[in-house]
């Protein structure tokens, strides 16, 4: 039995059908093309499939797809800003050697995207406790924690 | 010492970019039309004759599309022992063997149609201990060997042996002797983007695969092998490598998924997509082999090393892959690690009924070198002198030859055991008793290469384009190692052009030149490399063709400038006089001249003499093929002799640590890297490298354990298999590299990919025994063993 | 993931006529324990209920009447200013559980009715004599959370109950509280935890509450403990005993996550440690 659902996706509305037992990690990567949120353990201890929701960092592989009606939900690809620009955050994280192989970076991003827009100016124990559902197989962390403040400072100075 | 343009500097690295904005591909994310889903049905026994297999239910379930058996399929046999086949026939010898199979129109029918399939078996013994495994009327794991003749024990028939100087006078010359047995357990690669590949047949049935794989060559030399076996004889194989989602070793073998894929694939007549999901990766896919080893080594009164003596035991697990030869690395560190004159190394591998496993970061010497590295301190114990000291007295030098025949040309080792005891306040902190102390421990890994099979060679195509883009074509791997970084560096900096110009194409045994596989952290040490010799062999071409067009152009440039600037009055140079082949220099894509004048005129974009060249008759374009084969030899692994790499890699990992002697627990307050790295080619890519080894190696020294009962994997979930999170990391690292500078590395540089979890764990044993006098010899250290230590202490 | 289907009641009537009607039906709330299990094959229901889209489970009051209802979710706990500041014991329990995508999304009925018997939400619950306010169609009632759990992933809801609130005591003065855990790394599920109450006068302790978790089939209040705690001046003495009598009172077992004599040790520790640091002998 499917049922459709509509909720906005990186600032547009979007409609797609759902099946019952869909997590809104099948629905993103599958109906609807966006493969940049990716799936590491589907029991939300990797947190490879970090997106946020309603301004929340969530694990999208234990978020169920009817759920999502109505929210507002942001993606890694939501991130990118307009004319092929990617946003400081990425920069950073690009800037700061914190990506190896690419595959948690996503998920990586979003929690600190999601830190960032509640907590401008976070401490380092603050960035440790927001990152600390999502798994790096690659970096050791450092880079990340670096590519983090980097985003914080130049955002600051944005503002 | 040279000043380099790029190589050095800070660099982002190219792939970076996509894979921040979610758009780099991972076989997760890619799709061909018409594709199908396959799934597998594993093993319900650790050991057990396959009675029947009925797969009538899932044949007639909606939206499957294929169902195999080893019964319904041509037989394919793989692995290097060929002991291991595709689909399991007559008998299972472990829970993770491949039964069954399924392809259908989406991951959720397939895996309704797996369950569907019914098995029926007759459980056999298990036998599930390498010491169970060699006694006497221990049932056979395998009846029969690849070809057929019987076999009387569990024993695998590889032999790693080296015997050096004289043992026995070796022990008469020792005062103090420490003997120990160590022991590592079997830990999980744990890649973010799990295993997978989707295969392809076109209708003159060969093959294309997008696999996750470090060794695309002698993958489509296997799967080649394979096709033959399905009755398709000089048929192609076509291995495309797209964005890995790690791999630390998981992709140097070809896997039963691979052929069962491809199987499916060829049944259908549609490409099909095998995934692993998570639990399927911990339970089902090779991890790294587990050992116990016995070593016992002796000093004299001045604390000279004067023998060792080194056996290893290997539980192979039911099947053989690359795990299985890490005895061959395993006797550098015991031969070549510190100066000892006699040495003795042996080891024995047993099929069990456990998992088998593959290639890991460090491929046994990050097993090795715990025993030999914890013993170290254990010995200078005995001998009363400082474990810095010790290894001091002992170490390496520059320029030697080892036990082994390994010719040490550079060796910074002196400089990372001086680093490291300098940056933990070495003799400070030593014995402070209280709870806290330091420890050190070193490496040596192959730093040039590593010659393992007949070639150890990389082929490299540099194409220049009609717009001075250098388009290189390389079977090297990237990772996520930052291979694509790093050559990108060493071709803007050997060719002459801006980073930004050169272009690596996607790894395909279809265009690139035959390259042996991605391990042994020759990567860099080889792409580059090629690149090098490649960039020259261009460099010498634009130069000739410059004599002709230099003069030509910049005449024109000259014309053009004199209309924009009328007052101008140009130097007194002859250009023509001075358009010499040996004149010439090419820098961030412009050809000058040397010693002439720096005019904004007097310069050729080497896009234009590219074009020049080409659109003329009798024209040519620019491009060149190398094939770079370092000078490495292939050891004889049962005499263990060999220079098995051009160079070697050495290094020295401190820790300083507090132990909670309530709870057992171990909290690292630092720790400290030296690594002799030649040349560092990529700064902020060789740091991530070290970081990330360096929390393998915790995890390795502290909490990560592949818990197998009765062949059953306990923990296949990252839940109960713990890896390092940030929270893990939080104490600060101290990286040093120390460049020595070596003459066979490109720039100077030696491969680094493994070396960073080499020493980490001795290096924390050996600081927790300073900080509460327990040693604890079997790995994981958990808070469980070291408060049992404390209590059978008292 | 299995096939099941997924319903959004939006009031209880709604979800307890689903749950008459389809009897292999699961209530929901975040999902985070449930859809785990559903993924390991170890349960296969044919319906799950949301119970996230009924309104007034969810919200906390911490005035007079504290109230806590059993679909809020663990972030906002962690968040609420009045509640960290008047039970700062649910605090420390919701910073322990899971990554902060897990807080928001768990809710502490989810927590509870899993009844893992390391729950971390438990323990402070327990020690703060929390009752529970559980809903059928027919009746309404309130159960002391000690009552609460049965056994492993056991509780004495009926098929039919959902749990709606979580009500508290006012917070008394003198109330010293702390929670601790041990996992095998930080982000884990406990090894061992404890929490622990204590209502001084002066330098007698007038009430004390200990509970243990991962330590028993269920999370375990330790009534010997509290005993030799109650009405006692507290010294280092009374807290070596209370160390003492922890480890004859669990009954830890040995599983894949550690030793059961390990457990048995570490419990006597943590509640050693978190007694000195609610007193404030020792600092965080």
């Amino acid at each position: 039995m499917s049922k459709e659902i509509s909720f906005i996706l990186n600032g547009s509305e979007v409609r797609v059908a759902v099946e019952g037992h869909q997590r809104l990690i099948d629905i993103l990567r599958g109906p609807l093309g966006q493969t940049g949120t990716k799936e590491g353990c589907g029991e939300g201890e990797c947190g490879s499939c970090t997106v946020i929701i309603d301004g929340r960092a969530v694990n999208s592989c234990l978020f169920p797809a009817l759920e999502a009606e109505g929210k507002t939900v942001i993606t890694i690809e939501g991130l990118q800003e307009t004319k092929n620009e990617l946003s400081v955050i990425q920069k950073s994280f690009i800037e700061e050697g914190a990506i190896q192989c690419g595959f948690c970076t996503p998920g990586m991003i979003m929690s600190a995207k999601a830190l960032l827009d509640s907590s401008p100016a976070p401490s380092e124990e603050e960035i440790r406790d927001a990152l600390q559902g999502n798994l790096c197989r690659c970096t050791g962390y450092v880079q990340i924690i670096e590519a983090v403040k980097e985003a914080a400072r130049k955002l600051k100075g944005k503002r | 010492m040279t000043d380099f343009i790029h190589i050095g500097k800070k660099a982002s690295r190219p792939d970076a970019p996509d894979k921040a904005a979610g758009k780099a591909h991972y076989i997760h994310d890619l799709e061909r039309p018409g594709m199908l889903y396959g799934k597998i049905k594993f093993s319900d026994h650790p050991h057990a004759r396959i009675k029947h297999i009925d797969t009538s239910k899932a044949e007639r379930l909606t939206g499957v599309r294929a169902v195999i058996t080893a019964a319904s399929t041509p037989e394919i046999r793989f692995g290097f022992l060929r002991d291991n086949l595709a689909l399991k026939k007559d008998k299972v010898r472990h829970y993770r063997d491949e039964v069954a199979a399924v392809a259908a129109i989406d991951p959720e029918i397939a895996e309704e149609a797996v369950e569907l399939i019914k098995v029926e078996y007759e459980p056999l013994s298990g036998v599930f201990s390498p010491l169970e495994a060699m006694e006497e009327g221990c049932p056979l794991i395998h009846e029969t060997d690849a070809q057929g003749r019987t076999r009387t024990d569990n024993l695998v028939p590889l032999k790693f042996h080296h015997q050096s100087g004289d043992l026995e006078a070796g022990k008469q010359a020792a005062k103090y002797i420490a003997e120990g047995e160590y022991s590592t357990p079997m830990v999980q690669q744990c890649c973010l983007g799990t295993a997978g590949c989707i295969a392809e047949f076109d209708m003159s049935s060969n093959l294309t695969i997008w696999a996750k794989t470090q060794i695309p060559f002698l993958a489509q030399r296997d799967f080649n092998r394979a096709l033959s076996d399905m009755g398709l004889p000089g048929k192609n194989t076509r291995v495309i490598v797209p964005t890995l989602g790690g791999a630390f070793g998981s992709g140097l073998d070809t896997h039963a998924y691979e052929y069962i894929a491809i199987l499916l694939a060829f049944e259908t007549g549609r490409p099909v997509k095998i995934v692993y999901t998570r639990t399927e990766e911990f339970a089902n896919l090779s991890p790294r082999q587990s050992s116990i080893t016995k070593i016992i080594q002796g000093c004299d009164q001045n604390g000279k090393l004067t023998f060792r003596e080194v056996e290893v035991l290997q539980d192979n697990g039911a099947y053989t892959s690359w795990g299985a030869t890490y005895p061959s690395v395993m006797m550098m560190p015991a031969t070549s690690l510190y100066r000892v004159p006699h040495v003795y190394f042996n080891a024995r591998l047993v099929y069990t009924n456990n998992t088998y496993c593959q290639a890991m970061r460090g491929y046994g010497n990050p097993e090795h070198t715990w025993a030999l590295e914890s013993n170290m301190d254990e010995l200078a114990e005995e001998a009363e002198i400082d474990p810095f000291d010790f290894r001091m007295l002992n170490r390496n030098h520059p320029n030697e030859t080892t036990p082994m025949g390994l010719k040490v040309s550079t060796c910074g080792l002196k400089e990372c055991l001086e680093t490291v005891a300098r940056k933990l306040d070495w003799k400070k902190k030593r014995k402070k008793g209280k709870r806290s102390g330091v420890g050190m421990a070193s490496l040596i890994h192959v730093g040039g290469g590593g010659r393992i099979y007949r070639s150890d060679a990389s082929g490299l195509i540099l194409k220049l384009d009609d717009f001075g883009n250098a388009n290189v074509f390389h079977g090297g791997v990237e990772m996520g190692q930052g291979l694509h970084s790093v050559l990108t560096l060493a071709v803007a900096e050997a060719l002459g052009v801006k980073p930004e110009r050169v272009i690596i194409n996607p790894t395909d045994t279809g265009t690139c030149p035959w390259d042996v596989g991605t391990h042994a952290s020759r990567g860099a040490f080889m792409a580059c490399n090629a690149a090098i010799l490649a960039a020259n062999k261009l460099r010498t071409k634009i130069f000739e063709l410059a004599e002709e067009f230099f003069p030509r152009e910049t005449e024109q440039n000259l014309k053009k400038f004199l209309e924009q600037n009328p007052g101008y009055k140009p130097p007194k140079f002859d250009v023509k006089k001075a358009s010499r082949r040996d004149r010439f220099e090419l820098r961030d894509g412009f050809i000058f001249i040397k010693e002439g004048p720096r005019e904004p005129w007097l310069q050729l974009e080497l896009g234009r003499l590219l074009r020049a060249v080409h659109f003329r008759n009798q024209g040519q374009m620019l491009s060149t093929e190398v094939f770079y084969d370092p000078p490495n030899e292939l050891p004889d692994f049962e005499k263990g002799l060999g220079n098995i790499s051009a160079t070697y890699a050495y290094g020295t990992q401190g820790a300083e640590v507090e132990v909670d002697t309530e709870t057992g627990e171990v909290k690292i307050l630092r720790m400290v890297a030296a690594h002799d790295v030649g040349k560092v080619l990529n700064p902020m890519a060789l740091k991530g490298q070290i970081y990330g080894a360096l929390a393998q190696g915790v995890g390795y020294a502290l909490y990560e354990e592949l818990r197998s009962q009765q062949g059953k994997i306990m923990n296949p979930n990252f839940r109960d298999y713990k890896i390092p999170r940030v929270q893990e990391m939080n104490f600060p690292v101290d990286l040093e590299f120390i460049e020595t500078d070596d003459s066979y590395g490109p720039f100077g540089a030696k491969g680094v990919a493994e070396p960073g979890l080499v020493p980490t764990a001795p290096a924390i044993a050996n600081a927790i025994y300073d900080a509460v006098g327990v040693r604890i010899r079997d790995l994981p250290i958990t808070p469980e063993k070291i408060l049992a230590a404390l209590k059978n202490r008292k | 993931m299995r096939r099941f289907e997924y319903y959004k009641p939006s009031s209880l009537e709604e979800a307890w006529e689903l749950k008459a009607k389809i009897p292999d039906s699961l209530f929901i709330a975040g999902g985070t324990d449930v859809l785990v299990s559903i993924q390991n094959d170890e349960c296969r229901p044919k319906a799950l209920i949301s119970l996230r889209s009924i309104p007034g489970l969810a919200g906390i009051e911490a005035g007079d009447v504290p109230r806590i209802g059993a679909l809020t979710i663990i972030g906002d706990i962690l968040q609420h200013p009045e509640l960290g500041r008047r039970y700062p014991i649910l605090r420390e329990a919701a910073k322990s559980l899971g990554s902060v995508q897990i807080r928001n999304v768990a809710t502490i009925g989810g927590n509870l009715c899993n009844a893992s018997p390391c729950a971390d939400m438990a323990l402070p619950l327990l020690v703060l004599d929390a009752k529970l306010r559980l809903k059928t169609p027919k009746e309404t009632r309130e159960v002391p959370i000690s009552e609460f759990f049965k056994g492993p992933a056991e509780t004495c809801l009926s098929p039919q109950e959902i749990v709606t609130d979580i009500l508290l005591e006012p917070p008394q003065k003198n109330m010293k509280t702390c929670f601790m855990k041990k996992g095998r790394v930080k982000m884990d599920l406990a090894v061992a935890s404890v929490a622990v109450l204590l209502e001084m006068e002066g330098k007698r302790c007038r009430k004390a509450r200990i509970a243990a978790g991962s330590v028993a089939p269920t999370p375990l209040r330790l009534h010997k403990v509290e005993s030799v705690l109650e009405d006692a001046a507290i010294s280092s003495r009374t807290v070596a005993k209370a160390q003492q009598l922890t480890e004859d009172e669990i009954v830890p077992i040995t599983d894949i996550r550690s030793s059961e004599e390990y457990r048995r040790q570490i419990t006597g520790v943590l509640v050693k440690r978190a007694l000195e640091r609610a007193l404030e002998w020792s600092q965080p």
